[in-house]
């Protein structure tokens, strides 16, 4: 069993992710500008803000990038540690954009963009602890997993643009068979397999009042669900006599929730500001685990341990970004911008108990569970030089957790192993405060 | 120049180009490399360029989609009995995007194998049990590739890029109470702490015209090892039922490390010699580090400890013992170098389209030593004869301005029967033959604009 579950954890490790974007925006404009992009953006950003405004890319870009996230996160109360840690979430950012040049109707119209984001030290952060373990569910390790999305975006003309792309994640489906082999000693038979699954990103834009090239633009994207899920059965009823479960090491790495976003844009050469909001799906995020054994379906009300529970619930994001652009002698550009976003917490500010085993007395007891998060103002900033052929961009993002108290079902009194578990226990207190700090900056280069 | 070269190094250093390798390795990237048995580093420009050289990019006339699709089916016997070995199929395809920085010639490439079904699979076995160690898992990832290449001067180009794969580590718990004859009713909950961490390689290419007809290159791919470094812990207590005092408590600890994927330096030599307007030939030779290949094998450490109950265990109640220590047997592989010939004929000349015939060929001799012993890496050398055909269409539309190839290959790899005699005759698995042959048929499609 044992050496099943260690080939299991390198397993779990395997899933990558999609949810810095999520959590700070793609690209240095978009991110400066707090988020907006999906009726304002103009180059490769858009493949995640809005894929119908990467037919407004004119130039061939590749653009290198480096981003740092610090987390200063705290819950303090009863049996809670204050400051949580969390290692800085760093990465490199990778954005290629290429108008593609057909002729005849098609000129200026058609264009492809490709983002990468990867954390430097790793690519994928797959931590999910046991829940009264104190923990930050929706920001640290979710800003540390590799990003791919691509898109191509079509001007119809009249001012109207639509475009289409996606982004990738993968999810891991595997087993892990454990068995005496033939010398007598314990082996294993590993097989898992890595797979990709997509969401779609698709948008529109239509510039008011209708024509090309006029300063009004409204934009509309949506963003599919992603959720990269491990599954891996760990087999080990032929390790010995002992009646071994089959054991179901599940759940969600990773997970951005469905999201639709609009905006409306005044931009111009010299000046942008974009008002939007996000719809998010968060009500359908199923929690981080999934049981370790489950109940035989002759048997629906064993004894296996259940997983902790979230009801997270939709939010609404609003956000307002802004762009200054003056130019200066020798065809050089300086861009400032800023924004602003408030993004409210998903999480309950109640919490159920969870279930484990006492390992001392083998009994079922209760224990908080602790997943913390609170709602966010996200303060956003940033700086733009076009030198020709080159552009460097600096950008930074300051998340200020809006304090928040918890209330979390506490610890309760064993129960007989196999009992029904007991009823929660007297409910406790968490306050959640904090802050995120992020910045970043790139190189671009117009081929 | 300056900040074009910083800014390619941060590109070289940056770029991702994930799980590189093994799937291209044997059978090509794109119908027209394949046709023409990989011998491409001095005669590449496509997308196939961010496999073959990526110096090839910077020679790209124009901007390029590519999309094709490719499948190899692996016909794989051990004493007449298929091995069952998976086909390899995905799509293919890339981008080239070439243009100007402070007036030199630069570009931008990207290329992807996606197979149909998975990103990747590992399947580990014991180190006894036979298995296709070149054929079965290796070739089942995706491959990823982005480059940047410039062409400092009209005779030489050169490009490169950071390849990387990914490499684990963690720490796995699973707690809880096991009622031995009550599985069903196992409390048991598990939490993880993994890391998904990337292991950097470089490939960086060269090519130098001679003259109008001749051109030699150099390409140079790093190794890189996947490993997996893992620790696990299972605590717990053991029961005959929920509701009947502890047993016994059960501590597992173990740490296993092993490296579950591989990839050997290469460096290649190509030369590519344009013998008529109509006519090309190439060579490539690579040479291919496989001394170097670690076993797959898992080195294991364990600790474990399941006192007996003190009035020993009920009647048909065994517990697992200590596994014996894994005594991994060094596999020794051999250093290779692998030729690669390629023909390639532009049979038909027309104001609107071209037609071209290939051909190529390619000879890997096994790395894997003889397996007289205990372990069971089956392997053969492999002899890939390959043949494909091609159609350039220019100014079909006036949307479009540039043109459209349309390349297709065909491509059979001949693993000759070869008998594994054991040196012991009581080698639980024994002599046996193995052989074998691979089709491996393809197809793309060429927008440049």
């Amino acid at each position: 069993m044992g050496a099943g579950a260690v080939v299991a954890a390198s397993l779990v490790a395997s899933v990558a992710s999609a949810s810095p974007e999520d959590i700070f925006g793609y690209g240095p404009r978009s991110v400066a500008m707090a988020g907006t992009g999906t009726a304002s953006s103009d180059d490769y950003e858009a493949a995640y803000t809005n894929p119908a405004l990467i037919s407004r890319l004119r130039a061939r870009t590749l653009v290198i990038g480096y981003q740092e996230a610090s987390f200063n996160l705290s819950a303090s109360g009863t049996g809670l540690p204050g400051p949580v840690g969390y290692d800085p979430a760093t990465g490199i950012l990778i954005g290629v954009g290429l108008p593609i040049p057909f002729g005849g109707r098609l000129k200026d119209r058609v264009g492809v963009a490709i983002d990468f984001y990867t954390p430097t030290s790793l690519l994928v952060r797959g931590n999910i602890p046991y829940p009264e373990t104190p923990q930050f569910v929706v920001l640290p390790d979710r800003a540390q997993s590799l990003t791919i999305r691509a898109g191509l975006g079509l001007d119809l003309g009249y001012g109207i643009r639509v475009g289409g792309g996606f982004g990738a994640l993968a999810e891991l489906d595997g087993s892990v068979v454990v068995a005496t082999n033939s010398t007598g000693s314990v082996g294993s038979t590993v097989q898992d397999q890595l797979v990709a699954v997509y969401a779609p990103t698709v948008g529109a834009t239509f510039d008011l009042p209708f024509g090309a090239g006029r300063p009004f633009r409204l934009g509309v994207a949506y963003r599919g669900q992603l959720e990269a899920r491990f599954s891996v059965d760990i087999d080990a009823t032929k390790l010995s006599s002992l009646n071994i479960p089959v054991l179901n090491i599940s759940g969600i790495a990773q997970f951005d929730p469905e999201e639709v976003a609009f905006e409306a844009a005044y931009d111009t050469k010299a000046f942008t500001v974009a008002l939007g909001a996000t719809y998010k799906k968060w009500s359908a995020y199923p929690g981080p685990l999934e049981a370790t054994t489950t109940c035989p379906a002759a048997m629906p009300m064993c004894g296996a341990v259940q997983p902790p529970t979230l009801a997270f619930h939709d939010t609404v994001v609003p956000r307002i970004g802004v762009e200054r652009t003056l130019a200066l002698p020798r065809r050089t550009k300086l861009h400032l911008r800023a924004g602003y976003a408030f993004e409210p917490t998903p999480s309950p500010s109640e919490t159920s108990a969870s279930q484990a085993v006492d390992p001392k007395s083998l009994m079922l007891v209760n224990v908080p569970t602790r997943y913390f998060d609170a709602s966010r103002s996200i303060i956003a900033f940033g700086s733009g030089i076009e030198i020709p052929p080159l552009t460097i961009d600096t950008y930074g993002q300051v998340h200020v957790l809006v304090p928040r108290t918890i209330t979390l079902d506490a610890a309760s009194p064993a129960s007989q192993s196999g009992a029904p578990p007991p009823p929660p226990g007297p409910t406790t207190v968490a306050h959640v405060t904090g802050t995120v700090l992020t910045f970043g900056m790139s190189l671009g280069v117009k081929f | 120049m300056r900040p074009l070269g910083a800014l390619a190094l941060v590109a070289f250093v940056a770029i991702a180009s994930e799980a590189r390798a093994n799937p291209v390795d044997a059978f090509g990237l794109g119908s027209r490399g394949t046709a023409m048995g990989g011998a491409q580093a001095a005669d590449v420009s496509d997308f196939s360029a961010n496999y073959y050289n990526p110096a090839g990019l910077a020679r790209a006339p124009k901007l390029e989609l590519s999309l094709g699709y490719m499948g190899a089916d692996q016909s794989l016997y051990v004493n007449g009995v298929n091995s069952g070995i998976d086909p390899v199929k995905g799509l293919v395809g890339g981008v080239v995007a070439p243009g100007r920085v402070f007036g030199i010639p630069f570009a931008f490439g990207l290329a992807i194998f996606l197979p149909d079904d998975f990103l990747s699979r590992v399947n580990a076995l014991p180190q006894d049990q036979p298995r296709w160690e070149l054929y079965a898992n290796r070739n089942q990832r995706l491959y990823i590739a982005a480059n940047v290449a410039i062409s400092p001067l009209p005779w030489l180009q050169v490009g490169g890029g950071i390849a990387f794969m990914a490499a684990t580590s963690g720490t796995l718990g699973i707690t809880g109470s096991l009622p031995v004859l009550q599985a069903a009713n196992a409390e048991l909950r598990h939490e993880v702490d993994a890391d998904l961490t990337a292991i950097r390689y470089p490939q960086v290419g060269a090519r130098v015209e001679l003259s109008r007809n001749v051109a030699l290159a150099f390409v140079y791919r790093g190794q890189f090892s996947e490993k997996l470094d893992l620790h696990a812990i299972l605590s717990g207590g053991i029961t005959l039922t929920p509701t009947t005092p502890l047993l016994t408590t059960a501590y597992y600890n173990l740490e296993t490390i092993s490296v579950s994927a591989f990839l050997p330096q290469q460096a290649v030599l190509g030369a590519s010699w344009q013998i008529t307007p109509n006519l090309r030939t190439n060579l490539d030779l690579t040479y291919v580090n496989w001394s170097a290949y670690v076993s797959p094998v898992a080195s294991i450490n364990v600790k474990l400890n399941i006192p007996p109950p003190s009035f020993g265990w009920p009647p048909g109640i065994a517990p697992p013992t200590t596994p014996a220590p894994t005594t991994i047997l060094p596999l020794n592989m051999n250093d290779t170098l692998v030729p690669h010939l390629g023909i390639e004929w532009r049979a038909l000349e027309r104001p609107k389209w071209e037609g071209f015939v290939r051909g190529g060929y390619e000879y890997d001799k096994s790395p894997i030593p003889a397996q007289t012993g205990s372990t069971n890496y089956i392997d053969r050398d492999r002899h890939a004869f390959s043949f494909g055909l091609g159609l350039r269409l220019m100014q079909v539309l006036r949307e479009l301005p540039g043109d459209i190839r349309l390349d297709g290959h065909v491509q059979l790899s001949a693993l000759f029967d070869g008998t594994t005699v054991k040196s012991s005759p009581a080698d639980y698995v024994g002599d046996y033959v193995a052989g074998g042959h691979i089709w491996n048929v393809g197809g793309n499609v060429t927008v440049g604009f």
